[in-house]
């Protein structure tokens, strides 16, 4: 169910014909009838099929590799080992986007002494089927000598833990120092402290990584693979030794990333292979390889200490944060920053200390997963607000709101987010949304629980981002866009066809749109951070309006007029006003292009672009603006058995502005499945850096017998720095299900589970534990 | 990667017992909805030279509903369960089961035989049709005997069934009247997980006094198992909320379960109780 606000004071004058509708996305009719072919679809004559050997301790010395039985093998082509592939390392993100500390802990591309986690690879194999790959698999013989490893965070820090590399395991460090903590706490009625632990995650999307490789005839390695990232192309070129120009990547319709396919996953392998044998090469990770083969989010210890007045004033916050980072550092001082910014959530505090540290363990590495840091932070400040709202006896939506950041107040950072600051409306929407309360029964008991959020949308400024998109009218009045930006399943394709056609006045049926080639379309950055909808949705909508800006120019020759007299929809122009006074669209292209008027536009769309954040104080710009939402669920509790059910799940998002309030539900309804297996059921259990949890009959997400029906509220307060005021939901629609799901449990039964994810066993002990003391 | 494997698909029951009397020394498995096998060769836990297809051999499907007994083919699915009224009328517990167990895709094709013959200590039929008192047919090229279903388990992943046999059928006495008969399974999720802890009773009473008892215990032993040291607290009793509390704690103690990634011990031992305590007090407070 969907229900849509819109503030009716920025209404005036705005009408949109096909912005804002809920239109069938240009991908659907593909995709529901199985013409669409994803990355894994793609096969060449003469391929190769390859196959990544890893190593199954995960801390070591690789004393032994041998591959020559494998590569006698008949049928395999190729076995390459860090022999082959010295000194090169598989960067991980685009320049820029590395963090501190990066020297020499980039992962090697295969691991030439050293095994830092399990499932870090030892060995590629190329070979004529999957099958004799799957052989030469077994016959590689490899001896690993155990070394001590490191598994927990905290242990890592330690004096005289096991170092993963380096001179310490402290991978990024950040720090907050607003006001006067001291001061703060000095002038709290009550002071409440609480540790909140966060835990691994898996991306669990539907496509395993997968892509099929070929050197061109101009000596290009093209890879088609299935990635947020095509500009990956320069570290592929990087790690393989090409010049940047000759790594050309083709992305396809991505069978979901939420951030585990923004690092490199399977590209280098691809393009090492190909480049080697001459063939092409395809490589499909199995459902085992993905559980190994990517970064997980990262879990988080998160200790809380707010000070407040007897009637609620946040007077001071003191947060600390450890982040388990994992064997290779990858994302995570990013991820670190994005929780330090987040850490007070949507609150006004003045008096601030917040200090975060990504620690490397000899886990799995950990990296971007939707909410980046910022969910993790979500999932403590949130718990941490109904403890303090319980401690004190005040009405928990009351708290919030005697504490809820203002539009126009400054953040954590000191930044004065630039747009309106929805919370309140959001909660007050969410929580009436939740309506009569379900009756308890026996052993069952229900609880409410609320959480607001606030998440960036945009990357980082001062990584300097831009975003490039062409927009061109055909002579027959279709209109193309071309972007690189990779479509991740959201609709970010179809967003831009529906901006660009609301510019230019043609339906959505009249747009085709060429995306993801690294070499032919506009480069649009990442399909990260909630950003591909504000950067390249802005960039779509600079070029469409260049483009309409001549195309009115010449309409209003036409019928002389002033150009901004002109309007153009529904495939025709005409005069305001004076509608008699009208063409066909496809006539002005015509004239436009037998007078040779460039019916075609290219724009770049430029972030706010500023320094890194002091240092010292944290202070400073540190996204180009933020979201702003609530999550409100009811839960039963069966006290015996410790299970929870999600009874009502209640999202309202201030969104700024729907481009397809479709697909705006669809992030939503998917945020609220991917929060509430993360809050309640998903877990990965590693022993001594093993993953004992490597599949789907281990790892569990929420089902459809597990999800209620999810409610969604889109708020407009079309204030938003995206196109037409948007801000975004990708990110957001998770960011506050998991802590509200807390919050409902610890209200149904009087006592809070301090770990997630919530499982039966661990509410049964809080149980147990409450009745003993 | 799957090694390879000789495939027969007989066409009839005969074909099928003789396709698994001629093995010739080698590992000859016979193979049904392929939901736990096919899983089991792509992990390299089984390595069949060869398999035997029940799917064709039509002799194992079927039910009949007789006045003293229903009796089902082994090749039934859990979807047929599913879809069969007279099912759902005489045993309630396995519909409970069928319910909860597995996803669409799973139901459809995992079968009753094969869920007991896989012989994992959380198999969710199992615990319904112990409380049924269910009978197994095991079937040879040589010769037919039946089997006390209770009697089949010997041991983690170890049966009485020996490797020429098939499960031909299965079948069970009706429910003599103000009997119920439930299921309970908990799990870390709703649809398609691994059982943490499954309890099935049936109660029978007569009387006022509760003249049977029935309890079947999932996931917290080497097998699925009675917990006879429960049944016998509660049956010839009139029960009691003190009774019932002494039949869960026997339950609770009988039972011998491991830490694993989806549970600890304690924790099941903790449902087990709960669950039973629950399920027998339920079943009394509708029949007595
Ligand atoms: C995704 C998934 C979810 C699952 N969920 C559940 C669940 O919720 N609950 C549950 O209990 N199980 C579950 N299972 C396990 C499995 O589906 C069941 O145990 C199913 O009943 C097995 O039946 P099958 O016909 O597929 O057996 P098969 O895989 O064909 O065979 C299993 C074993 O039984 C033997 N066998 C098969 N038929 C006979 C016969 N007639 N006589 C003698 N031996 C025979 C085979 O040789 C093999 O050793 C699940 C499996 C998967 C893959």
């Amino acid at each position: 169910m969907t229900q849509t606000d819109v503030d009716p004071g920025t209404l005036a004058n705005v009408q949109f014909r096909q912005v804002g509708k809920p239109l069938t996305r240009t991908d659907a009719p593909g995709k529901v009838t199985g013409r669409t072919p994803y990355a894994g679809d793609y096969v060449m004559p003469n391929m190769l099929h390859m196959r990544v050997v890893r190593a199954d301790i995960a801390s070591a010395r690789l004393a032994r590799l041998d591959v020559s039985k494998a590569r006698a093998l008949a049928g395999v082509a190729c076995v390459l080992t860090a022999d082959e592939v010295t000194d090169r390392t598989a960067a991980t993100d685009i320049p820029g986007q590395t963090g501190q500390k990066r020297l020499d802990t980039d992962q090697p591309i295969l691991v030439k002494d050293r095994v830092r986690y399990f499932g870090e690879p030892l060995a590629l194999i190329a070979a004529e089927t999957r099958d004799i790959a799957d052989h030469a698999a077994e016959l590689i013989e490899f001896e690993l000598e155990p070394i001590p490893g490191v598994y927990d965070p905290l242990e890592a820090l330690k004096p005289g833990a096991p170092l993963v590399y380096g001179e310490d395991n402290i991978v990024a460090e950040r720090k907050i120092r607003k006001g006067d903590v001291e001061a703060g706490f000095a002038r709290a009625d009550l002071v409440v402290g609480n540790t909140y632990k966060t835990p691994f995650q898996e991306h669990a999307f539907l496509e395993p990584e997968v892509g099929l490789a070929w050197v061109d005839e101009n000596d290009v390695v093209n890879i088609r693979v299935s990635t947020q990232v095509i500009e990956h192309f320069r570290p592929i070129a990087d790690a393989i030794g090409v010049p940047h120009n000759k790594v050309r990547v083709r992305g396809a319709l991505v069978g979901g990333g939420f951030g585990g396919k923004e690092d490199l996953t399977v590209e280098v392998y691809l393009a090492l292979l190909a480049k080697q044998t001459g063939r092409p090469v395809r490589l499909e990770y199995s459902r085992e390889d993905s559980f190994v083969g990517h970064g997980k989010r990262h879990p988080f210890i998160l200790t809380y200490r707010t000070g407040v007045t007897k009637d609620g004033k946040i007077t001071a916050l003191d947060v600390q944060m450890i982040a388990d980072a994992g064997a290779y550092v990858f994302l995570s001082p990013y991820v670190v920053l994005y929780a330090l910014v987040a850490a007070p959530g949507p609150y006004r505090v003045d008096n601030l200390n917040v200090f975060a540290q990504a620690v490397a363990t000899n886990n799995m590495y950990t990296s971007a997963f939707r909410g980046f840091g910022a969910l993790q932070a979500c999932t403590a400040y949130e718990q941490q607000m109904d403890e303090i709202a319980n401690t004190l006896g005040i009405d928990r939506l009351e708290l919030r709101r005697r504490n809820f950041l203002k539009t126009g107040e400054p953040m954590s950072t000191g930044f004065v987010p630039p747009s309106a600051i929805w919370t309140e409306q959001c909660a007050e929407k969410a929580w009436a949304g939740l309506g009569e309360p379900s009756p308890e029964k026996g052993p069952i008991r229900t609880g409410r629980g609320l959480a607001c959020y606030q998440q960036s949308y945009g990357r980082l400024t001062f990584l300097h981002d831009t975003s490039e998109a062409w927009v061109g009218v055909e002579m027959d009045g279709t209109v193309v866009v071309r972007s690189g930006v990779t479509d991740i399943g959201a609709g970010q394709i179809s967003a831009l066809g529906q901006i660009a056609v609301e510019v230019l006045g043609v339906t959505l049926d009249n747009v085709v749109i060429y995306n993801s080639d690294s070499a032919v379309t506009p480069l649009a950055g990442t399909t990260t951070a909630t950003r591909a909808l504000y950067m390249t949705g802005n960039a779509a909508k600079q070029a469409a309006e260049g483009l309409r800006a001549r195309l009115a120019e010449r309409a209003a020759q036409e019928f002389g007029a002033a150009p901004d007299e002109i309007d153009m929809a529904f495939n025709e122009v005409f005069v305001i006003d004076r509608p008699e006074q009208r063409m066909p669209l496809v006539e002005l292209v015509r004239t436009c292009a037998a007078e040779g008027i460039h019916r075609s536009e290219l724009a770049i769309f430029r972030a706010p672009f500023s320094d890194f954040l002091d240092p010292e104080t944290g202070q400073g710009q540190a996204h180009p603006d933020y979201a702003y939402g609530a999550h409100a669920v009811e839960v039963s509790v069966d006290v015996e058995t410790g299970e929870v059910e999600v009874l009502k799940s209640i999202a309202a998002h201030d969104v700024g502005q729907c481009i397809n309030p479709a697909a705006v539900e669809g992030q939503i309804q998917g945020g609220a499945q991917n929060g509430q297996g993360y809050a309640l059921s998903e877990e990965m259990l590693y022993e001594e850096g093993r993953l004992v949890t490597p599949s789907f009959s281990e790892y569990l997400m929420p089902t459809a017998m597990d999800m209620p029906n999810v409610e969604c509220i889109i708020l407009e307060s079309r204030s938003g720095v995206g196109p037409f005021g948007a801000k975004g939901i990708g990110e957001p629609a998770m960011t506050a299900v998991a802590p509200a799901i807390a919050n409902a449990v610890a209200d149904a039964i009087g006592v809070r589970v301090f770990e997630m994810p919530i499982t039966p066993e661990r509410v049964v002990t809080a149980l147990q534990q409450r009745d003993a003391s | 990667m799957y090694a390879p494997f000789e495939l027969d698909i007989p066409t009839d029951l005969d074909g099928a017992l003789a396709a698994l009397a001629n093995g010739g020394g080698k590992t000859v498995l016979p193979i049904a909805g392929g939901t736990n096998l096919i899983v089991d060769i792509r992990a390299k836990r089984e390595r069949p030279d060869r398999m035997v297809g029940l799917g064709e051999v039509d002799e194992l499907l079927g039910m009949d509903f007789g006045p003293e007994r229903i009796a089902i083919g082994g090749r039934t699915t859990v979807s047929d369960l599913l879809r069969s009224p007279e099912i759902a009328q005489a045993a309630p517990s396995l519909i409970d089961a069928a319910r909860l167990f597995g996803g669409l895709m799973v139901r459809n094709t995992g079968t009753v035989a094969g869920n007991i013959a896989s012989g994992s200590p959380a198999a969710d039929l199992v615990p319904p049709l112990l409380v049924l008192d269910a009978e197994l047919t095991l079937a040879s090229a040589s010769a037919t005997r039946t089997l006390a279903l209770d009697d089949y388990y010997l041991g983690y992943k170890q049966d009485a069934r020996r490797p020429d046999e098939l499960i031909t059928r299965i079948s069970w006495p009706r429910l003599p009247e103000n009997s119920a008969n439930t299921f309970y399974k908990l799990a870390r999720r709703k649809g398609d997980a691994i059982t943490v802890t499954g309890v099935a009773v049936t109660l029978s009473v007569t009387d006022g006094s509760c003249t049977r008892a029935r309890i079947a215990l999932a996931s917290v032993a080497p097998i699925v198992r009675r917990v006879k040291e429960a049944e016998a607290v509660l049956e010839g009793e009139a029960l009691t909320p003190a009774l019932i509390d002494e039949a869960a704690t026997a339950a609770a103690d009988a039972c011998t379960p491991i830490d694993d990634i989806r549970a600890s011990a304690g924790y099941r031992r903790h449902t087990v109780q709960a669950l039973t305590r629950r399920l027998v007090t339920q079943a009394w407070d509708r029949l007595a």
